[in-house]
């Protein structure tokens, strides 16, 4: 930490390059105070360049189309930021879409004096970028293609011993729509095909190798900040206690008891094996370590191992993905799938569930090939041939959206906007449900993560089964997520932390003073202007839609059982909340407003 | 709902840790943690007393003790000793525990006698006397408080937090309209965030003994938005006491008590029709 003159630059690097892989051009995108402080960086920023530089009807796959690699202010600086945002237009839902990745990556990337890249053309053969301070080069990965991210990993790293690399595996070399980056070997940017993306402009990999210090405003009062930090995520029952002692699959039993762990492709609430699949379980036969991202006091991440194999996880949302959504109790098996989506590049929880919903296509009569609930024999071989587009994996590439359209039977798609729906069945949730079909990326639940008062009482407890009051709540909880990935940090530091903490980081970092409600601003601003592009590629409320399932079907059994969706009515007061019209689409007043 | 700031509710935390297996080093980050948040005081087992209050003793926090811990059947004489004691240590707060057998079998001039001395032994420290609401009912409850009051003691103070439950609104209305404005109720044992502490302070606490001071004070910007969509009135069984009366763990009478009431509550239908 080095502490600069008054009229410099504090927590940014003060360089952002844009590159051309057709042809190797480089030069450095301008970004002012004004956008800093409006967009601070990360998703925000990214969002912000992307939306300047790419209309909403680009094809993903286009040369013309950018992928966008960020860190933000306070990467390198706080506990979590090693992370780092991938921003594009998703090939798999067509709208806006960031991906977060921990682990070590965007520390040692920005430590080049990068805070990031803009990639745009398509290499005529494959390639990976070199970053090492200041500069970027380009280098041949012929040898690299066809390689699973491991191998990709310790091929490079052979090569330069202290980098860092993100790469894509044969899912975003065959253009997957559901592909994922990994760096530092099992750390995943995952949702919404950033890997396919790289794949498309026969990127490989990027490798960072920085040794530059990060400027900072107050290098004194960051000392004094770090330890409260440290008190803050202590005391907190979730980051201090359960995300260390059992990961983040503490959740299993915890979701399942609350009646809303989907089974069998969200057709029941209850997963009667969900111990023999549960963190405790987790810990109990396949734990070797706890293992952490970049300067994490929480260390949520598992090292385990099986009988045949040794990797990093599976998280909750994998665990369900092999798991629960397909009936699965074979905690190896699931395990061991989880492994190979981090070799091949895939991001579990579609992969999962896509699989649940040809499960359940199968179950209905509309799908071909026979795949049964609780085979967790299949799981290895599907996993693969979806990563490599052979045999049934060819469909199953497709997500579950295409697949169940393709079959007849849409409905039977857990998606929202394209993007399969992570381990929470929003019937037992309704402010989740609401997050769920606003997501500006599609099913998701880290634009706004609702279960964290509904289910786990933080900051407060409110009433899971009320729809009132919700629509605030979400789309308070989407402006703060919105900060933090774009500060860029981890976002269980929103357990622990308000937003009154995050702006003394970026005060006491950057020296840039924000009230809290000039922060919230911010996350506002990011999510309306994400919502701007989706709206322009022709999003509307009928895509903030959940699958018809969860608005009629009653849970049968189990502490969510009777319950339905109300979305119609948190929709309208939602929109009303954001300032958008009746359609969900922002108004002229509101980008005025939020200088859009 | 007033308005509260991170400072104001910090001030009406006792930043407690009084559990049998905590060590030094739990009472040195629970002392830290009070001068770094603003808690006005840590609320400590006897033993940490003096060590508290050499780590706290350049500050404005301020030391607490427990007494007679947690069932409140020691003697008289021993709890005024050992008051007398914390004191001495450096306490300038004295929670006692009722002699709630002595209560239960209205013994009252044996309670305001224990009290009293307690009191006496004390001073100048201000007492507080936990009633162990869990083990009684509302007539007790507010018997209790007319005894802790006549007795000398500035804050009545509902749970040790090792009973069957804790604190719980009604318990603390009831303990406010029973004391009145000029004597303390604080709330304890269950206070886990935020809206529990707001919905203890709307009922008439002055004081919550809690040890998730931290993440309730974290979560205090949070009420500045949407501040009626958080606090949206609970479903009033759920913030019920008799939610919580398990007959296992409860005094017969106090259970049939409980059990009495839910059968009368108005509230009754709509929370069967709610959950069956």
């Amino acid at each position: 930490m080095t502490k600069l003159n008054s009229n410099e630059i504090y927590g940014w690097m003060n360089k952002i390059l844009k590159i051309d892989v057709s042809n190797g051009k480089q030069e450095i995108v301008e970004i002012n105070d004004d956008l800093r402080r409006k967009y601070l960086g990360g998703r925000g920023l990214g969002v912000k360049l992307y939306t300047d530089m790419c209309s909403a009807d680009i094809d993903p796959f286009s040369s013309e189309n950018a992928i966008i690699f960020l860190t933000g202010p306070l990467t390198g600086l706080i506990p979590t930021a090693g992370r780092y945002q991938v921003i594009s237009r998703s090939p798999q839902t067509g709208t806006i879409c960031d991906a977060s990745s921990g682990g070590v990556f965007g520390n040692v990337l920005k430590k080049t004096g990068i805070d990031g890249i803009v990639i745009i053309g398509k290499a005529e053969k494959p390639i990976y970028l070199l970053i090492t301070d200041d500069k970027i080069e380009i280098k041949d990965a012929s040898q690299l293609w066809g390689k699973n991210t491991h191998e990709t990993r310790d091929a490079l790293t052979d090569k330069y011993p202290k980098a860092s690399v993100a790469s894509i595996g044969p899912a975003g070399e065959n253009q997957v729509l559901y592909s994922a980056i990994m760096n530092d070997k099992d750390r995943a940017a995952a949702r919404g095909g950033m890997g396919a993306v790289m794949g498309s402009k026969n990127l490989k990999a990027i490798v960072a190798l920085g040794t530059k210090d990060i400027p900072v405003a107050d290098p004194e009062g960051l000392k004094l900040l770090l330890t409260k930090l440290s008190r803050l995520i202590d005391k907190n029952p979730v980051t201090g206690k359960s995300l260390n002692l059992l990961g983040t699959s503490v959740l299993m039993n915890v979701i399942n008891a609350h009646g809303m762990l989907p089974t069998e492709n969200f057709q029941r609430g209850v997963f009667n094996d969900a111990e023999g699949i549960s963190g405790e379980k987790i810990t109990e036969v396949l734990l070797q370590k706890r293992s952490a991202c970049f300067h994490c006091p929480i260390a949520c991440g598992r090292t385990t191992k099986t009988e045949n194999k040794s990797g990093e996880g599976p998280e909750y949302e994998s665990v369900w993905a092999f798991g629960a959504q397909l009936g699965i109790n074979d905690l190896t098996k699931i395990t061991e799938a989880n492994y190979l989506c981090n070799e091949l590049g895939l991001d579990t929880i579609t992969t999962g569930n896509t699989i649940g919903c040809a499960m359940e296509l199968y179950e209905k009569g509309a799908f071909p090939h026979e795949l049964k609930w609780g085979d967790a024999k299949i799981l290895e071989k599907l996993v693969e041939d979806i990563a490599y587009k052979r045999g049934i994996g060819e469909e199953l590439a497709l997500g579950s959206k295409r697949l169940a359209e393709k079959y007849g039977r849409p409905e039977l798609a857990m998606q929202v906007k394209g993007l399969e729906l992570p381990a929470y069945d929003p019937r037992g949730v309704q402010g989740q449900a609401l997050s769920y079909a606003t997501s500006n990326r599609g099913g998701c639940h880290m634009r706004a993560y609702v279960i964290a008062p509904e289910i786990l009482g933080s900051p407060m407890n409110i009433d899971r089964y009320s729809s009132d009051g919700k629509a605030e709540i979400v789309a308070l909880l989407q402006d703060i997520s919105a900060v933090v990935d774009s500060t860029v940090l981890c976002r269980f530091l929103q357990f622990a932390m308000s937003i009154s903490t995050f702006a003394e980081m970026i005060e006491v970092v950057t020296g840039i003073k924000y009230t809290d409600d000039e922060l919230l601003e911010v996350g506002k601003r990011i999510y309306t202007l994400e919502r701007k592009f989706n709206s322009e590629a022709g999003f509307t409320r009928k895509d903030d839609m959940l699958p018809p399932r969860f608005m009629e079907e009653e849970l049968i059994e189990g502490s969510s059982r009777n319950r339905v969706v109300h979305l119609d009515k948190m929709l309208d007061e939602y929109y009303a909340v954001r300032g958008w019209d009746e359609n969900g689409v922002p108004t002229e007043e509101t980008k005025k407003k939020l200088g859009i | 709902m007033k308005e509260y700031t991170k400072e104001q509710i910090a001030k009406m935390i006792d930043h407690t840790e009084l559990k049998s297996s905590s060590g030094q080093g739990k009472i040195k980050n629970l002392c830290d943690e009070a001068k770094m948040f603003g808690f006005i005081s840590v609320c400590v087992n006897p033993h940490y007393v003096e060590y508290a209050y050499e780590q706290l003793k350049d500050s404005d926090v301020i030391v607490c003790s427990v007494i007679g811990f947690p069932l409140g059947m020691s003697t008289t004489e021993i709890k005024a000793a050992e008051a007398k004691k914390a004191v001495l240590q450096g306490a300038e707060e004295i929670d006692m525990v009722i002699n709630v057998g002595a209560l239960r079998d209205k013994n009252y001039d044996f309670v305001l006698a224990d009290i009293r001395k307690v009191a006496q032994a004390s001073a100048p420290a201000h007492l507080k006397v936990i009633l162990e609401t869990c083990y009684l009912t509302d007539e007790e409850i507010v018997k209790a408080c007319q005894l802790s009051v006549k007795a000398g003691a500035h804050f009545v103070k509902t749970s040790t937090g090792f009973g069957a439950f804790g604190a719980f609104e009604d318990h603390i209305k009831l303990m406010r309209e029973t004391v009145g404005p000029d004597i303390g109720v604080k709330a304890s044992g269950g206070i886990n965030n935020l809206k529990d502490a707001i919905r203890m302070i709307e009922a008439g606490a002055s004081r919550l003994g809690t040890s998730a001071g931290v993440s309730i004070l974290e979560g205090t910007p949070m009420l500045k938005f949407a501040p009626k969509a958080w606090l949206e009135p609970e479903i009033p069984c759920h913030i019920c006491p008799v939610r919580f009366a398990n007959m296992s763990k409860l005094p017969k009478g106090v259970y049939a008590y409980y059990k009495k009431r839910c059968l009368n509550c108005p509230h009754r239908d709509k929370y069967n029709k709610f959950y069956d």
